[in-house]
């Protein structure tokens, strides 16, 4: 077996990883950096952003301003000394970026220009086009090949986390090209392997966001954290899922029902705003969990459109003009074109939510430490705290900086402090591991591992979807085991070596189902509706703080089972409030400025 | 949906002497795409490698040949071959598995034209740079590195040393960014034998761009840099004499 | 990376010498560059022509006998097609090397400044014959 002494690995080479190895190759020189990706860096899934990263940036807006929006938009289950350090980094994080060589768009006089976004109050989005992600990823693969402290290694998929008395000591790997194992040592671990939204059946992410790094931390005896918040996109492609950015409704885009009814100022949203004046916090620039809820009731209200067999809402751009388009959207033109065959400057998209975000994940402290020593966990895959209940959209581009720079630095100071652990400590560890990889090798009968994960997908999304309810999620749990039994039966009938896919899919649904657990058990234990995380029980259709102002921390037991326990939300200057938004929001500006 | 017949270029390095194209049934209808139909054929046989990941053309992953000519699966649809449809791995770089080839030629080609920002001011302010000095490298920047201009390049076919077309667009992108001040250092890349001078403008790079960057354009303006570079060096080492 | 036992054996195939047949783009780029061998006759035509005038009056008869026979005639037609066939795919590239204003119009420009010298010729011929 390959044998490699680190001093820091990171796991995931998407936005927050790279930004964490560079932030940690920026401290010295001399530390030895392990990216680690089952990917090429740049095919991360941080490619896909497409809206943009918030940062306070013109004179009329504010960090209490920022601060405010994010907590509300969390529906107060964010934890405020987490956003405070949020707000007060982000603007500087987006600069560091500019610096080097990101191509945010500009004003006419050379200044960065800021975009509306939904659920934020001012302009303060940064974007590149509508390619923001891809941008911010390219530019900081582009920029990490500069640091020799960094090795990739690209195309590693990591099966196990090395962990000797809660003290983490590196990770073992399967070298996708050749199928070997591979043992790297290091002082100190981050997880940036991004989200689940796989486990979903209609979702926005790409094939590769299968929530693995969740899944190893888990094993270990870390806490999930709010994994009962699932952020649905209202505005996927019906069928594929593919992603139609907020920005659309930024620039002004508006979404109709079946009738050309702008539907949305029945819930909560209106009074409509005048056609090409789009405001914030207004109709189509409401956040995205009411925006994807009311797309639920028009479905129940039959008032919902159908496009080959799918039930879509449409959203209109016309008015926007081919121009405007092509400049400031222009992949959403290609999108459009080429998936569902609609030109945007003629036609109305057709459009239904899809699974976009895992809100929870590793849960963390702010300076992204895990409960192992030495293990940190950044980006999508962990839940520091920042997103609460509901997620703003162009919030999380800025985290992966933010805090994939604090993870890096930390990360550093561990590892330059520490000593190694001795390998012997863990040869039982990679013993088994190996044993139970070449277990799997064999033939399935009558099963197959299309069939589980299908299972799995179809599962959360009738139990676990944007409403939910007790009979629901029992139900779906009930699957969820008889499903994961099915799995520990499964065997990989490829036998290679040399990129062995069905290996790597039989892990990672392994990872997957180990994630929608959790999922489904922490939903069960919320017994409120918040963010998005909606009951129809009785009883549970509103917010209740005098019980649930809590994280649910999800902690896997020696039974398999997953255990719930609750965390009091950190509070520091803004006690809960009404979280509205259209008019009925103007009344509530006093709250604005605490 | 109707089944439909499609040939896939099969490899496996621990049996195999050399790669050979299989027959697989699909049902297609007129959404599915090239990715869609390989997945179908990876749910038949589990052991079809390939890879992919965002399904909607932004992480440069599921590049293969479709008919001998390089496309990426996710944005290439049944529909436009009705009469017959043959994938094989991407031209021009060895094939590991199946469609899988080894990028790391790509990867290295990439890395060798230092593709970063060059400057040592140290601001805590953004640069400022209009959507002029933006518009000039911008379409430049948004290559998404699936390889497909490798494949359609016959000089790297024949030397595989070259820098190649994605590289070179890469390395004008930042001489073009007016925040950048490394010129100096990327030139002598351009300059070199297997810079911009192997580029005879087939063009089949351009064409087969699925993000439109025109990397013929990019190697071609890099030559006229590149000339001016060395008249200018002439001049230089003309005058120290 | 180094490693112990490796399975992997990339296959590279040998890369083709027929490559440009392959496709019809690589035709058409083929037939660019081949556009110079017409070229290279009709220079040496030229030549031949400058020569005779140098040797006297026969001679100079003879070469516009020659270039009269229909085969000469022939080549130098196919010649004239070459070059605009070259002038064309010259034209269109040059906007994307130095993108001085928009394509379109750059190409226009070339085809006027084309039409514009060679007109030039024909009136200066004229009025010499």
């Amino acid at each position: 077996m390959l044998q490699l002494d680190m001093d820091i690995i990171v796991v995931g080479g998407g936005g927050a990883g790279l930004r964490a190895a560079i932030a940690a190759a920026e401290v010295s020189p001399s530390i030895k950096i392990a990216l680690v990706s089952k990917v090429y860096p740049m095919r991360s899934h941080t490619v896909a952003a497409e809206g943009g990263a918030a940062a306070v940036t013109s004179d009329d807006d504010s960090l209490q301003s920022h601060f405010y929006d994010t907590v509300a938009g969390s529906d107060w289950l964010a934890d405020q000394n987490v956003v405070e350090f949020f707000v007060q980094h982000a603007y500087q994080e987006l600069v560091q970026l500019e610096r080097w060589g990101c191509p945010w768009s500009r004003k006419s006089d050379g200044t960065v220009q800021v975009r509306r976004f939904g659920g934020m109050k001012t302009e303060r989005t940064w974007f590149a086009a509508d390619k923001t992600g891809f941008h911010i990823l390219h530019t900081l693969f582009q920029t990490s090949l500069k640091y020799p402290a960094i090795k990739r290694f690209d195309e590693y998929f990591v099966l196990d986390l090395l962990v000797v008395e809660q003290q983490v000591a590196g990770v073992l790997a399967i070298r996708y090209s050749t199928g070997e194992l591979v043992q790297l040592r290091a002082k100190s671990v981050i997880l940036a392997t991004g989200g689940a939204g796989r486990v979903f059946h209609y979702n926005t992410n790409s094939g590769i966001v299968t929530g693995d790094g969740m899944a190893l931390a888990l094993r270990h005896g870390v806490a999930l954290r709010d994994m009962e918040f699932v952020q649905y996109h209202p505005t996927g492609l019906p069928g594929s899922g593919i992603l139609i950015t907020e920005a659309c409704r930024g620039e002004g885009g508006i979404l109709l029902n079946k009738d050309g009814y702008r539907y949305l100022q029945d819930y909560g949203l209106g009074p409509e705003t005048p056609l090409g004046e789009p405001r914030n916090k207004y109709m189509e620039l409401g956040p995205r969990d009411r925006l994807s809820q009311a797309f639920w009731q028009q479905q129940k209200l039959g008032l919902t459109g159908d496009y080959q067999g799918h039930a879509v809402v449409y959203l209109d751009l016309r008015h926007l003009g081919e121009k405007h388009l092509n400049e400031r959207l222009p992949l959403i033109c290609e999108l459009a074109k080429d998936y569902v065959n609609v030109d945007p400057a003629k036609t109305p998209i057709p459009i239904r939510p899809a699974v976009h975000y895992t809100m929870g994940g590793i849960m963390t402290n702010v300076d992204c430490e895990t409960s192992i020593n030495g293990l940190f966990a950044i980006g999508e895959c962990a839940s520091v705290g920042l997103h609460g209940a509901n997620r703003l959209g162009s919030n999380s581009l800025t985290e992966l900086l933010v805090f994939g720079k604090v993870a890096g630095e930390k990360a550093a100071g561990t590892a330059l402090q520490k000593n190694g652990i001795s390998h012997h400590a863990f040869a039982t560890q990679i013993a088994e591991q190996e044993a139970a990889l070449a277990a799997l090798h064999g033939h399935n009968s009558d099963d197959s591992l299309v069939a589980v994960r299908t299972g799995m997908t179809l599962a959360m999304e009738q139990g676990c979807g944007i409403y939910r309810d007790e009979e629901g999620m029992q139900r779906c749990l009930e699957q969820l085991h008889e499903l994961n039994t099915r799995y520990t039966q499964l065997k990989v009938v490829d036998h290679g070596k040399v990129y062995n896919s069905a290996l790597l899919q039989h892990l990672e649904l392994g990872f997957g189902l180990d994630v929608a657990m959790t999922i489904c058990s922490s939903a069960l234990a919320r017994t409120e509706s918040r963010g998005a995380h909606q009951r129809t029980d009785d009883g549970m259709g509103t917010r209740n703080d005098g019980e649930f102002l809590q994280h649910t921390v999800a902690v896997r037991q020696v039974d398999g089972s997953v255990g719930i326990h609750w965390q009091p939300v950190s509070v520091t200057s803004l006690p809960p409030g009404q979280r509205l938004y259209g008019d009925a929001n103007t009344s509530n500006t006093a709250e604005d400025k605490s | 949906m109707t089944s439909r017949n499609i040939g896939i270029m099969r490899y496996n390095p621990e049996q195999d002497k050399k790669p050979h194209t299989e027959s697989y049934q699909v049902e297609a209808d007129d959404n599915t795409s090239v990715l869609d139909a390989l997945q179908q054929v990876q749910q038949q046989d589990p052991s079809l490698s390939f890879r992919w990941s965002c399904r909607m053309a932004i992480c440069g992953s599921c590049g293969v040949m479709v008919n001998s000519v390089p496309k990426l699966g996710c944005q290439t649809f049944l529909r436009d071959y009705p009469d017959s449809l043959v994938i094989s791995p991407l031209s021009n770089f060895a094939v590991e598995k199946d469609l899988i080839v080894d990028m790391e030629p790509f990867l290295e080609h990439l890395s060798a034209i230092k593709p970063w920002l060059i400057n040592s001011e140290q601001s805590t302010v953004p640069h400022v740079q209009t959507p002029q000095q933006l518009a000039r490298y911008q379409q430049f920047a948004n290559c998404i590195n699936c390889g497909l201009c490798y494949s359609a390049c016959p000089q790297f076919g024949l030397n595989p040393e070259f820098r190649g077309p994605a590289a070179l667009a890469l390395a004008h992108r930042y001489n073009l960014d007016s925040r950048d001040l490394g010129k100096a250092e990327r030139m002598p890349q351009l300059n070199a034998k297997d810079g911009v001078w192997t580029c005879t403008f087939v063009g089949f790079c351009s064409e087969v761009c699925p993000k439109k960057v025109d990397p013929a354009a990019a190697i071609n303006q890099g030559k006229v840099e590149s000339a001016k570079d060395m008249i200018l060096s002439v001049f230089k080492s003309s005058g120290v004499r | 990376m180094p490693s112990h036992n490796n399975s992997r054996r990339p296959y590279l195939p040998a890369f083709r010498r027929d490559w440009w047949l392959q496709l019809r783009f690589y035709q058409l780029y083929m037939l660019r560059e081949a556009t110079v061998l017409p070229l290279l006759f009709f220079i040496s035509c030229l030549i031949y022509g400058l020569y005779s005038l140098s040797q006297g009056e026969s001679q100079w008869l003879k070469w516009l006998d020659f270039m009269a026979r229909p085969w000469v005639v022939a080549l130098n037609v196919l010649t004239l097609a070459a070059s605009l066939f070259h002038a064309k795919t010259f034209f269109e590239l040059f906007p994307r090397v130095m993108p001085l204003a928009p394509p379109s119009l750059m190409i226009a420009v070339q085809w006027l400044a084309t039409v514009v010298v060679a007109g030039g010729f024909v009136v200066l011929l004229g009025a010499w014959v």
